[in-house]
């Protein structure tokens, strides 16, 4: 039997030990489950790390991953940090990248910032309507967001289809006899093109340097402002904070929609820095929207720990996709990643929590950190009188 | 069974030895009296939780048919010991033994089996299903696998009337009063042959009239030769209903006494140590001249599942003034709070507070001026995963100096908090310290503290005290009497009467929904309130 | 519409409704208990990819090698849920982030895709597939023959489980003590009934049961392997049992009303209604988020039936 029992205070090393150990711990299961289908985990690895960092242009490529999943990552961050479940940030994406290629294809002509911001906007746009849907249901009619916020995914992805195979809507091309056979969105002139960073023989997208600055922005929110509190109050404590006189239904839908926001910036970031033309499949092929939860959960949901996760989970996703063939297990980076969710999962309650085997309740072994806890159910509050050991 | 071993009843010279792990040969060792093996006793229990020893070496001897009070105060340890005792924690030190034989409980499952019953005083209900569900629960006498509610809803009215146990098996349990489900839970020992029956402050939930039916099955009970173990904190029914009495103090046995031999003066020294002298307040009969900060007028409100809790309420407090509620739980006075505070809309009427009118809007109430102490206070008057800094500007956190713009200042929210947690004697390591590591009187202290921090015209509390030891009591209570002093109105909401008598100038008494009455509390004939809390006219 | 026409509907709705039905029985029982498993979509594809599997590399006839590959694809689904138990159960994680790992880990880009490869099943057309059963010979009976005599097994299993799960959930024992182990744990914990059993147990039944679901797809839908071919049915299932209020028969209901909806397409295409292809497909998906729209204002405000302890995780030591 095991059971597990509450630590009372959060140690120190909490935030750093939980992620290196989930991550030790997701390689170790991935290593078994690859030996499991005999492949070698060692080359396996090997390979993975080549591709992600090492071979020519592949630290740029990884870049390419990791800027939606760090957009997406955020979307995820924001909102699981007050308990609401927005799963929708695939669908969002999307309507991002189609709110921000709308925009670069209509203001064709003008001048190249102004493209980019209008693009910037019209994506962010998108995505914080998209995500307002089940935001609003969720806060003013108790609807279940997490469902909503996924079904919408899928509404998402059939729109793109429809946009650029089933129709003749603004998006697709239609100018030349072989678009009209195989359907392609139209190209964005190249003033709508985001420019990009380079350094050392980098390639960095300038939306990820937009995505570092959403990020620290939104730290500082978190951190430094009114809204900052209510969420924390609204997450941790929802009864305290309707008893605090907190909007609490109004912070929900404006989270969700701010959610849904970033998603979308990440979906003009994939029109704007790398495809220039709105195509369904490049955009789903890698479901950057739910990759961005694993990014969250094992960020810990602090925005700036997204960016370095977002990298890591981008090198990841980076070596899935340059190694895909028959030779590379398909399927390998996303079982990865969920293991990686699982021990992210299993570590943050180890580190909360003690594990004990066998007979509860174990005298306590930290006395430096134990307190006096109100054992609520029972009535019965510690004593002597309200004492926390220093 | 049949061994006569004889025990030593109160077992308290035997915790301050190396009893714990005594083997069974050494229970013959004593002959105290020529008393029979009782039916329920422990040894030497000890059960820590962390940072907490909630039992230390505690033991005690119930004989059977005799009813044995476990006495002391909040957070002596009592229901700690009656979950050891009924199998859903274990001890880490000690024995148990039932009818003399040693005992070793796994789980409730091994309690039920060895004949031990225990109603708990938060009950253990579904309350989506019937009485007959919820009484055979986890047991059966007849069938392992077929499950027919008819035939199970006439084996528990047999069983009930056997018992002499009112209550209808078809009800659902959350249609049901706290003394019927109080009913339903006894039931459910009875149902399983229970000879030894834990109850944990069975009256806190009873009206007076409710009382003398418990006592009277109790009585029932240990005439067939069952055992009863009242667990209480209330002198005056201790001394009606127990033949024996255990008192514990911090979770330590103080020792054995037999009602008989003793007085209600000798059991509260032994339950606190002291004599406590808790503060009162002094009836202020110039209260009803000041202005009014409060006005309820016909006010009516929803409960929680339907149906209509608040009944027409007409009241007023004025400045400086406690106004008493009494009533039993359940009886609209949560609801009532919380349509002051703003936290649940009403129906009818008119809610003021210094003339504005106020309702469904916890904003709109804190802006008048109300300030609330919750019933649930770690879960709704604080947030225990924040640092207490954060808990000191729950509700302040928009204004300034602590605000400025949209940004907060951290260092005036912990200056602040550390002003208060010094003013209000909120024990702790410092303003970052989680509030859920606080016991529960700093926690209620802590709530007391951001709530008058605002300058309120009127504070609502309910249940201020409850769960508390005497310590934060008598903190709270003086925190309450010293901002009546400043003029704020208060409502004190409690089910606990003696409270309400002390600490008021005036007292509402709630049934039902609606106020029956309100007395001066100079004047205030205790016999007549206690008619009304239970319903009845005069 | 002519009878012919309506039942090609219901019978279409059968046919895509059945894992449906299977899933959303089985994340009907896990809910019960009181833990939500959103990991359904993922136990669903690895049921599929198992059972397809097991159908085209098992020697041996058809209706053996089928019900093997039923079995397998239980297993497959029942392993999953283990997972999502010991998460939430055992180590009492967020139930939310745990079932989405587990649609992550085992869902269309992770563990079903990759053992889709390593057992090279893309491309290949599915060896055995499920028959529909002339049972009585009455398959030719006007409406009630294609309707009730002529579906495959596993559609006959589908019902029987209905009746099944909802005489055990309102006439047994152990279906009473799952009732209160979802609504008041502490009530059942303190009446010896073993929480962390039942919950267990349920948990992996309904992955079981939605292992089942998935091989409906490779086995009686599609007869071929691709990454994610459930498209989102899992998710689907759960909204089911919350549309259903936790009753197994309005289960029924639902599963074949959306069955239908996913069939609608097909069929109105097939009969030369104009419309776009995505319109049709996200008919589904649409009609789950007005669905809940519907269940959670208005007439159904009160919360019928939602298990109060759902999502929460039980530890006797802190209460409850």
């Amino acid at each position: 039997m095991i059971r597990v029992e509450r630590r009372l205070g959060v140690p120190r090393w909490l935030p750093y030990v939980v992620p290196v150990g989930s991550l030790v711990a997701a390689a170790v299961i991935t290593a078994i489950v690859l030996l499991l289908s005999r492949h070698n985990p060692v080359t396996t690895y090997q390979q993975i790390y080549q591709s992600a960092f090492v071979s020519p242009g592949a630290m740029s490529s990884t870049f390419v991953y990791a800027t939606p999943l760090l957009f997406t990552g955020l979307c995820a961050a924001v909102a699981f940090r007050m308990k609401v479940w927005n799963i929708g940030g695939e669908g969002q994406l999307y309507m991002g990248a189609v709110g921000a290629s709308g925009a670069g294809l209509a203001l064709a002509g003008l001048p190249a910032p102004v493209i980019l911001l209008a693009m910037v906007v019209a994506g962010m746009l998108a995505g914080a309507v998209w995500s307002a849907i089940p935001g609003l249901l969720r806060a003013f009619l108790r609807t279940n967001e997490i469902l909503t916020s996924l079904m919408l995914n899928y509404v998402a992805g059939l729109f793109l289809y429809y946009l650029i195979y089933d129709s003749a809507s603004y998006w697709r091309d239609l100018s030349s006899p072989s678009a009209k056979v195989f359907p392609v969105g139209k190209n964005l002139e190249p003033s709508a093109a985001w420019p990009a960073w380079h350094v050392a023989g980098l390639v960095i997208p300038m939306g990820f340097l937009v995505g570092v600055g959403v990020a620290g922005l939104l730290l500082g929110v978190i951190k430094l402002t009114r809204m900052g509190f209510e969420m924390r109050v609204i997450g941790e404590a929802p009864a305290a904070a309707r008893y605090a006189g907190m909007r609490t239904r109004r912070a929900v839908a404006w989270v969700m929609a701010a959610s849904g926001a970033f998603a979308g910036l990440g979906g003009a970031s994939q029109i704007g820095d790398f495809g220039h033309v709105l195509d369904p499949r490049g955009l789903q092929q890698a479901s950057y929207g739910y990759t961005g939860i694993v990014v969250a959960a094992l960020a810990r949901y602090n925005p700036l720990a997204v960016v370095v996760v977002s990298f890591l989970i981008g090198a990841l996703t980076n070596a899935g996709f340059a190694l895909q063939g028959p030779q590379f297990p398909a399927g390998l980076v996303g079982a990865m990643e969920g293991i990686i969710l699982f021990s992210v999962l299993a570590g943050e309650v180890l580190a909360r929590y003690r594990v004990v085997r066998g007979r509860p309740s174990a005298p306590p072994s930290e006395p430096g950190r134990s307190g006096v806890e109100v054992d609520r159910a029972e009535g019965v509050p510690g004593q002597p009188v309200g004492e926390v050991a220093p | 069974m049949s061994d006569r071993q004889q025990v030593e009843p109160t077992g308290s010279n035997l915790a301050d030895g190396s009893a714990q792990e005594g083997p069974p040969a050494r229970e013959a060792a004593r002959t105290a009296g020529g008393e029979p093996a009782a039916a329920l006793e422990a040894r030497g229990i000890t059960k820590r939780f962390p940072g907490v020893v909630a039992n230390e070496r505690v033991s005690f001897a119930a004989a059977a048919g005799e009813v044995h009070a476990l006495l002391g105060e909040n957070g002596a340890g009592k229901s700690t010991l009656c979950s050891i005792m009924t199998g859903s924690y274990r001890p880490e030190e000690g024995e148990l033994f039932v009818r003399g034989e040693a005992v070793r409980f796994r789980s409730p499952r091994d309690a039920h089996a060895a004949g031990i019953g225990m109603v708990h005083q938060h009950f253990r209900l579904v309350p989506s299903m019937t009485v007959a569900e919820n009484v055979v629960l986890g047991w059966s006498q007849r069938s392992r696998l077929r499950f027919s509610p008819r035939s199970v809803e006439a084996e528990v009215a047999e069983v009930a009337e056997r018992y002499h146990v009112r209550v209808n098996p078809r009800a659902m349990i959350w249609q049901l009063s706290l003394g019927e489900q109080q009913r339903v839970e006894i039931l459910k020992a009875l149902y399983r042959e229970a000879r030894i029956l834990l109850l944990d402050e069975p009256t806190a939930v009873l009206a007076a009239g409710e009382v003398d039916d418990l006592f009277a099955s109790i009585r029932r009970l240990t005439a067939d030769g069952g055992t009863v173990v009242f667990v209480s904190h209330k002198l005056p029914e201790v001394m009606e209903v127990a033949d024996r009495v255990t008192v514990l103090r911090r979770g330590r046995t103080i020792g054995t006494v037999a009602k008989a031999g003793t007085t209600p003066r000798a059991l509260a020294k032994m339950m606190v140590g002291r004599e406590v002298d808790l503060p009162e307040k002094v009836p202020d009969a110039g209260a009803g001249e000041r202005p009014v900060v409060l006005r309820l007028e016909g006010v009516s409100a929803a409960g929680d599942l339907g149906g209509e809790s608040l009944r027409e309420v007409s009241l007023d407090v004025h400045e400086g003034e406690i106004l008493g509620v009494a009533g039993v739980a359940g009886n609209g006075q949560r609801e009532l709070a919380e349509v002051i505070s703003g936290l649940r809309p009403s129906s009818r009427g008119r809610v003021m507070v210094r003339g504005r009118r106020i309702s469904g809007d916890p904003r709109a109430a804190i802006d008048a001026g109300v300030a609330f102490v919750p019933e649930d206070r770690m879960g709704t008057g604080v947030a225990g995963s924040l640092p207490i800094a954060d808990n000191c500007v729950l509700k302040s956190y928009r204004r300034r100096p602590f605000s400025r713009g949209p940004l907060l200042r951290s260092r005036v929210v912990g200056a602040h908090a550390a002003r208060l947690m010094d003013r209000y004697d909120v024990r702790a390591p410092g303003p970052r310290t989680l509030v859920r590591q606080l016991s529960g009187g700093n926690v209620q202290k802590l709530v007391l503290a951001h709530e008058l921090a605002e300058d309120p015209a009127l504070l609502v509390a309910q249940s201020p005290t409850h769960g508390l030891d005497v310590g934060a009591i008598d903190a709270v209570r003086r925190v309450l009497l010293g901002a009546a002093s400043r003029g704020v109105g208060i409502l004190l909401v409690s089910e606990d009467l003696d409270e309400v008598l002390e600490m008021s100038d005036r007292v509402a008494v709630m049934y039902e929904g609606r106020v029956v009455d309100v007395f001066d509390a100079a004047d205030v004939d205790v016999d007549r309130v206690g008619i009304l809390m239970a319903g009845g006219q005069e | 519409m002519n009878s012919s026409l309506a039942v090609s509907l219901v019978v279409s709705a059968i046919i895509y409704g059945t894992p449906l039905l299977l899933a959303g029985l089985g994340e009907l029982l896990t809910e019960r208990s009181g833990v939500l498993n959103l990991g359904v979509e993922g136990m669903m594809l690895m049921g599929a990819v198992t059972a397809f599997w097991t159908a085209q590399r098992l020697p041996g006839s058809g209706p053996v090698v089928l019900v093997a590959a039923i079995a397998a694809a239980a297993v497959a689904g029942g392993v999953m849920a283990l997972i999502h138990a010991f998460l939430s159960i055992t180590l009492r994680a967020n139930q939310i982030v745990s079932g989405l790992a587990l649609t992550i880990f085992a869902g269309a880009a992770g563990l079903s895709s990759y053992l889709g490869q390593e057992w090279r099943l893309g491309g290949e057309a599915g060896r055995h597939q499920l028959q529909a059963l002339n049972v009585a010979s009455l398959k030719d009976v006007p409406i009630a023959g294609p309707i009730l005599f002529h579906q495959d097994g596993l559609v006959y299993l589908s019902w029987l489980l209905v009746i099944v799960v909802a005489w055990y959930l309102y006439r047994t024992r152990p279906g009473l003590y799952l009732r209160s182990v979802g609504e008041s744990p502490a009530a059942a914990d303190a009446m010896g009934i073993g929480v962390t059993r039942y919950r267990y147990t349920h948990t992996v039944v309904g992955g079981a049961l939605a292992g089942i679901g998935g091989s409906y797809f490779t086995l009686a839908l599609s007869a071929q392997w691709t990454d994610g071919l459930t498209a989102g049915a899992g998710w689907i299932a759960i909204a089911l049992v919350i549309f259903a209020f936790w009753r197994p028969g309005y289960l029924l209901i639902g599963a074949y009303f959306f069955g239908l909806l996913s069939g609608l397409g097909f069929d109105l295409q097939a009969r030369g209604v104009q419309a776009p292809s995505e319109f049709f497909s996200a008919i589904p998906y649409l009609m789950t988020v007005v669905v809940l729209v519907a269940v959670s204002t208005g007439w159904a405000k009160r919360q019928l039936g939602v298990p109060a302890a759902l999502g929460t995780p039980y530890a006797r030591e802190e209460g409850s």
